[in-house]
């Protein structure tokens, strides 16, 4: 009991102890706080929607800005420079770092096929009071609308065209689709690009996609080895077809060279033999002769009994 | 002095109090219902500060903006027996303040129902079509006649529907793997036919060559074959030519030519009547 005694009259004499000037100092200190709760920065690239009881009145330039304090007067501050961006079947989880989200990227195209797109719309806030009056913050409206179209537009073209040729032209189309829906829910934005990302066939089925190229290339392998085979097998056969030429050209030569050496040669024994032939001819024959019988076997036989003894035909032989 | 401020103070909040109690706001981003015991006195679209009688009335806030409603996947059969599962949602805005009141009362109310007539005329529209349709460029029109149908709808709710739009127009996993399946076997059948295709060329280049090679070892052929009769004629020409200036002697020579290689080494009988032998005889 004494303890809260001696407590209380503390507290009576520590408030009794304060100076007047400090009270109002205090006082004025809460009123100015008050009227504070008007002050409020814009950045660079932003403006300030300054509204009096509910209502826009006034828009406020970078800097310092000031308006009736609450709950009178209040800001809306909107930045018009910073580009906003909506992803589409991905996400970026990390600078750098992206995951496919397959539930937004799979889509049917025209031809009854399943591809997988990523896409990214980037716009800006181009009527500041249209967007922070007519867009609940962070709806879906801007996402759900680019995937619509998006899918509308995979949906028009065929699987090779999406993957190939109309990647740029479908983005383009997308752009100008999305912009249309803007202006018609007038709601300040103005897109600045739309980007494909990833357009691919769904992971699945991406190593059947794959084969493919790899039989083009394997089709590029082919016809280089059998080109090869090409270049070792003619120049080969050109080859062999000189070494022929050149033999028949030889041939032929050596024929005429021959013929030539051995008419030369009865030409000149003709010459000798036009100017003695019977000389020429004796001599000849003789030559002939001498070669003939030096080189066989001779036997003599003086009368034509002694051929036959010499002979030694049996009678039977002889026929008779 | 002490006692001057708190009194002050207190003024003003009673102030401020009984102020809040018959004085309010309407932001520009909403609209205001004043209702008196349940029945609508008016309805204020414009921005501002407004009185209202205090106690007996009371003010009820409706976003003027436009609003998104994510519907949930339905499961739709089209003309044609295909079943697609389509992911829809609608943007739509209160348009009728008074007339929303009246109808919905609230927004939960207001989706359920905006759910019952978009489901039902996706339902309609795209069960009379075919799923071809469905998934292509004609979607854009399909959805702009169920837009059209449903605000005429809602529109009777104080609802003004901006737009119905098919997020996702997927088919069921099943008949997802199926497209999968086929897709696989396209590209399987045209790796097939590339790779059969370069074959087919190379192939053809082989057989190409070897042709060509062919055809150059028999042109050389013909044109040794024809080398070697020219110099085979040539030949003969110089012989006849040769020959010819004195055929007699040309034959001479070839006779004792003929009996030099012929005779040698055989065997002579040799008989005295013989001119040869005679002489030889005789010169003895």
């Amino acid at each position: 009991m004494d303890e809260r005694d001696f407590f209380g009259e503390e507290k009576g004499q520590v408030f009794k102890k304060v100076p007047k000037f400090v009270i109002v100092l205090v006082f004025l200190g809460a009123v100015a706080i008050y009227f504070a709760t008007g002050l409020f920065v814009v950045g660079p690239a932003e403006v300030g929607l300054v509204k009096i009881f509910g209502k826009h009145t006034s828009t406020a330039t970078p800097g310092l800005n000031y308006h009736l304090p609450f709950p009178i007067g209040s800001v809306v501050v909107v930045n018009t420079a910073s580009l906003r961006k909506e992803e589409i079947g991905f996400e970026t989880v990390a600078p750098g770092r992206y995951i496919t989200v397959e539930r937004e990227s799979l889509m049917l195209t025209g031809d009854n096929n399943i591809v997988s797109v990523e896409l990214v719309v980037q716009y800006y806030v181009s009527e500041p009071e249209k967007y922070a009056f007519g867009v609940i913050p962070d709806t879906d409206i801007i996402k759900f609308t680019s995937e619509a179209i998006l899918r509308e537009e995979v949906a028009a073209g065929t699987m090779d065209a999406v993957l190939t040729v109309e990647r740029d032209t479908i983005s383009a189309r997308v752009a100008e689709r999305i912009q249309m829906e803007f202006d018609f829910m007038d709601i300040g934005l103005q897109i600045q690009n739309v980007y494909m990302q990833e357009v691919s066939p769904p992971r699945q089925i991406i190593a059947a996609f794959d084969d493919v190229n790899n039989a083009r290339q394997d089709r590029t392998k082919f016809t280089n080895d059998a080109e090869r085979y090409r270049n070792d097998v003619v120049p080969r056969a050109r080859g062999e077809a000189a070494s022929i030429t050149r033999a028949a050209e030889a041939y032929a030569a050596q024929k005429v060279l021959a013929a030539t050496g051995e008419t030369e040669r009865f030409l000149n024994m003709l010459r000798e033999y036009e100017t003695a032939p019977e000389i020429t001819r004796t001599r000849l024959y003789l030559e002939m002769l001498d070669n003939v019988l030096s080189n066989s076997t001779k036997t003599v036989v003086t009368g034509a009994e002694g051929l036959i003894r010499f002979l030694d035909l049996t009678p039977e032989e002889r026929g008779h | 002095m002490m006692k001057l401020l708190i009194t002050a103070l207190v003024v003003f909040v009673v102030v401020l109090i009984m102020l809040s109690s018959f004085l309010f706001t309407v932001d520009e981003t909403e609209q205001v219902v004043v209702q008196r015991f349940g029945e609508i006195r008016r309805v204020i679209t414009e921005p501002g500060l407004y009185f209202k009688q205090p106690f007996i009335e009371n003010v009820t806030r409706f976003d003027r903006r436009i609003q998104l409603y994510d519907i949930p996947t339905e499961r739709i059969y089209t003309m044609d027996k295909k079943t697609l599962l389509v992911d829809t949602y609608a943007m739509w805005r209160i348009e009728d303040a008074e007339l929303f009141v009246m109808t919905m009362r609230t927004v939960n109310n207001a989706l359920t129902r905006i759910d019952d007539v978009v489901y039902s005329n996706v339902r309609n529209v795209f069960g009379k079509v075919d799923f071809d349709d469905i998934i292509s460029e004609k979607r854009s029109e399909l959805l702009e006649t169920v837009t059209d149908q449903a605000r005429a709808e809602v529109k009777q709710f104080g609802i003004d529907l901006v737009s119905v739009r098919v997020k996702r127009a997927d088919l069921p996993d099943e008949n997802r793997e199926a497209v999968f399946e086929r897709m696989r076997s396209e590209r399987i059948r045209e790796a097939g036919l590339i790779r059969a295709e370069g074959e087919r060329e190379a192939t053809e280049i082989r057989a190409e060559a070897d042709k060509e090679a062919q055809l150059i070892i028999a042109e050389a052929t013909k044109q040794a074959q024809i080398l070697r009769g020219q110099g085979d004629a040539d030949s003969l020409t110089i012989f006849a030519s040769a020959y010819s200036q004195d055929p007699e002697f040309f034959e001479f020579l070839k006779r004792m030519e003929v009996y030099e290689t012929s005779l040698i080494d055989s065997v002579f009988v040799l008989t005295p009547e013989m001119e040869f032998i005679e002489r030889f005889l005789s010169d003895n």
